[in-house]
C-alpha cells in the first residue's frame, strides 16, 4: 500500500534521514522503532508532506504523492496522528473531530461521526468540552478519532505512548489493535519499543536516519542487539508485571 | 448622553477595524498596519462608484467589495507569501510599507482633498433618550452589529469558519486535517480588507474621506484591538465601542483637540496594566 523508496530528508545541512526504504502492505500493523532523534518523526512527517524531501519516492496506492502539497495528501487516504497529539485546544471535541473530516463531504462526516463516537465512548461523553481540557489519554484518543474520521486506508501514528501513563498506553494500543482487526493499515513510530513490538506484526529499527534492521515483531523482540539497545537489560516494563 | 451616542458611531468603525486586525492576527500572527488604508480605499471607491460613475448604491457597494477582496488577496499572495525570510518582524514591516504605498496611490488617484460621499439613507435627526442621533450614525452602528453577528456565526458554525479557528490553534495540525493553510491566510486578509472597506464605506458620508485618514483609523483600530485583547473577536468589538465612547466623553469635557491623545493614553494604560487586554486569552499551550 505504501512504498517509500530511498527517501532522504535534510534540515539545512543536517541529514535527518538518509536512503530510507519502507513498505507496508494492506492490513498490516508495522512499527518503526528508534531512539530520540533517529529520524522517526521526520519519516512520518515527510510521508505526510510536512517536511520537504530531498530525494526518493513516496508511493501510495501506485501514485507518487511526494510532490503533492501536504494538505492534499489526506484525500489519498492517509491520516496522521502527529507527535504530541496536536489537537485544537480551543475547539470542542466535536469540532476537532469535524476538522479531521475537512476534506470530506458533510454527509460522510456525519455518518462516520457516530461510528467514531461509538468506538471512543469517552469522547462521546465529552463532545461539547474544549479539547484542551481533556486528559492526555483522552487527547490521544481524540487525535486518533480526528485522524479516523476521514476514513483513511493508512493510519500513521507518531509516538502514541508519549507522555502517557503505562495503563493509558496499553489502552491506546488496544484500540489500535482493534482498528487493525477492523482492517485498517497502521504504520506506527515509537520509542517505547516493547509496547510497539508487542502489538505490531512487523518492525523496522531506525538509527541515525537509517534503517538498520527489519523483521517480524517476535524476531525483533528476541534479537539481542535490540534488547540491548532499546529494551535495556531488564527490559520488562512496569506495566507488564 | 450625547457623547455616548457619537462615541458609539466612531466606536463602530474602530470595532470593525479592530476585528480586521484580530482576524489577521489569529491566522497569521501578524499585525497588519495597512488595515487603516483598507478603510480609506473603501471610502474612496464608494466616492468613485457613487459620485463619479453614478452607480446605484447596491452596485457601488458590490463593486467596492469585489475590488477590496482582490486587494486583500493580492496583498497576501504577492507581497507577503513570497518573502524569502518570513519572520514576523519582516512581514509586519512589509505591511507598513504597503500602507505607505497604498496611501501614496490613493493620493495620486483621488487627490488631497476631502471627498464627500452622498448619504445612503435619508439624512434626518432622530431623538433618543438624553440626546439625538443622526440616521446615518444609527446605520453605522446597526451595520457594525450585523457584521459582528454574521462573522461570529461564520467562525462558530461553518466548516470554513472552524478551519480559521483550527489554523489559529495549530497550523500544522490544520494542514494534517487537509486544510490549506495558505488559502486560509489569504482569505483572512481578504476578509480583513472587506471589513476595512465596509467601515470606510459606511462612515464616508458622515466624516468624508481623505487619503490620510488611514493612519488614524488604523491606529485607533489597533488601540481598540489591544484594549479588547489582541485576537479576541468580541474583545475587538467591545474595545472599539469602549474606545469610541471614552474618546467621546473626553472630547465632551476637555477641548476636543485632545481627543486623539486619549485613545493612545488608554492604549498605554492597558499595555502597562493588563497587556493581554480586557478579554485577551493567552494562546493555549500544549501540555
Amino acid at each position: 500500500m505504501l512504498k517509500v523508496t530511498s527517501l532522504s530528508v535534510n534540515y539545512g545541512f543536517v541529514n535527518a534521514i538518509r536512503n530510507v526504504s519502507v513498505h507496508i502492505k494492506k492490513g498490516e500493523f508495522v512499527a518503526l522503532i528508534g531512539s530520540n532523534g533517529a529520524g522517526k518523526t521526520t519519516l512520518l512527517n515527510s510521508i505526510m508532506g510536512l517536511v520537504p524531501k530531498k530525494d526518493g519516492e513516496i508511493i501510495f496506492k501506485e501514485t507518487d504523492i511526494s510532490k503533492n502539497p501536504p494538505h492534499s495528501r489526506i484525500s489519498y487516504g492517509i491520516s496522521l496522528v502527529p507527535e504530541g497529539r496536536r489537537i485544537f485546544p480551543n475547539m470542542t471535541v466535536m469540532e476537532n473531530v469535524e476538522m479531521g473530516g475537512y476534506s470530506k463531504k458533510r454527509s460522510e462526516v456525519v455518518s462516520k461521526m457516530d461510528e467514531i463516537f461509538h468506538f471512543f465512548p469517552i469522547l462521546q461523553e465529552r463532545r461539547t468540552q474544549l479539547a484542551g481540557m481533556l486528559s492526555g489519554g483522552e487527547q490521544q484518543m481524540l487525535a486518533i478519532a480526528r485522524a479516523l474520521i476521514s476514513s483513511p486506508d493508512l493510519l500513521l501514528m507518531d509516538e502514541p505512548s508519549m507522555g502517557l501513563a503505562p495503563l493509558v498506553v496499553k489502552e491506546v494500543y488496544e484500540k489500535l489493535s482493534m482498528l487493525k482487526n477492523m482492517g485498517l493499515t497502521i504504520f506506527l513510530v515509537e520509542q517505547n519499543a516493547m509496547a510497539a513490538l508487542k502489538y505490531a506484526d512487523r518492525g523496522y529499527v531506525i538509527e541515525n536516519g537509517r534503517i538498520i534492521m527489519q523483521g517480524k515483531s517476535d524476531e525483533l523482540i528476541s534479537d539481542n542487539e535490540i534488547k540491548r539497545a532499546y529494551l535495556g537489560k531488564e527490559y520488562k516494563e512496569k506495566w507488564e508485571r | 448622553m450625547q457623547f455616548f451616542y457619537s462615541g458609539l458611531t466612531s466606536g463602530s468603525i474602530y470595532a470593525l477595524v479592530a476585528i480586521g486586525f484580530n482576524i489577521i492576527y489569529n491566522t497569521t500572527g501578524l499585525i497588519n498596519f495597512a488595515q487603516g488604508e483598507f478603510v480609506v480605499l473603501g471610502g474612496m471607491l464608494m466616492y468613485t462608484t457613487l459620485t463619479i460613475l453614478g452607480l446605484p448604491v447596491s452596485v457601488a457597494f458590490l463593486v467596492t467589495f469585489i475590488i477590496m477582496f482582490i486587494v486583500g488577496v493580492v496583498f497576501e499572495k504577492f507581497f507577503l507569501r513570497y518573502v524569502k525570510l518570513k519572520t514576523e518582524t519582516n512581514l509586519i514591516a512589509i505591511t507598513i510599507a504597503l500602507a505607505v504605498i497604498m496611501r501614496g496611490i490613493a493620493m495620486v488617484i483621488w487627490g488631497r482633498d476631502s471627498l464627500a460621499v452622498p448619504p445612503y439613507i435619508e439624512d434626518k435627526t432622530i431623538s433618543v433618550i438624553g440626546g439625538s442621533m443622526n440616521s446615518q450614525s444609527i446605520l453605522v452602528i446597526i451595520v457594525c452589529f450585523f457584521v459582528a453577528i454574521i462573522l461570529s456565526s461564520f467562525f462558530k458554525y461553518t466548516k470554513y469558519g472552524k478551519a480559521f479557528r483550527a489554523c489559529y490553534d495549530d497550523q500544522t495540525a490544520a494542514t494534517i486535517c487537509g486544510i490549506n493553510v495558505n488559502m486560509i491566510r489569504m482569505l483572512s486578509f481578504a476578509i480583513a480588507s472587506l471589513l476595512g472597506a465596509l467601515a470606510g464605506a459606511i462612515i464616508a458620508p458622515i466624516t468624508f474621506v481623505t487619503y490620510t485618514d488611514g493612519i488614524m483609523a488604523g491606529l485607533k483600530g489597533f488601540a481598540a484591538a489591544i484594549i479588547g485583547g489582541l485576537g479576541s473577536f468580541w474583545g475587538g468589538l467591545f474595545g472599539g465601542f469602549a474606545l469610541g465612547v471614552i474618546e467621546g466623553f473626553f472630547a465632551f469635557v476637555l477641548p476636543s483637540g485632545f481627543k486623539d491623545a486619549f485613545a493612545f493614553i488608554i492604549l498605554l494604560l492597558i499595555l502597562f496594566i493588563k497587556p493581554t487586554g480586557l478579554f485577551g486569552k493567552k494562546k493555549a499551550v500544549r501540555v
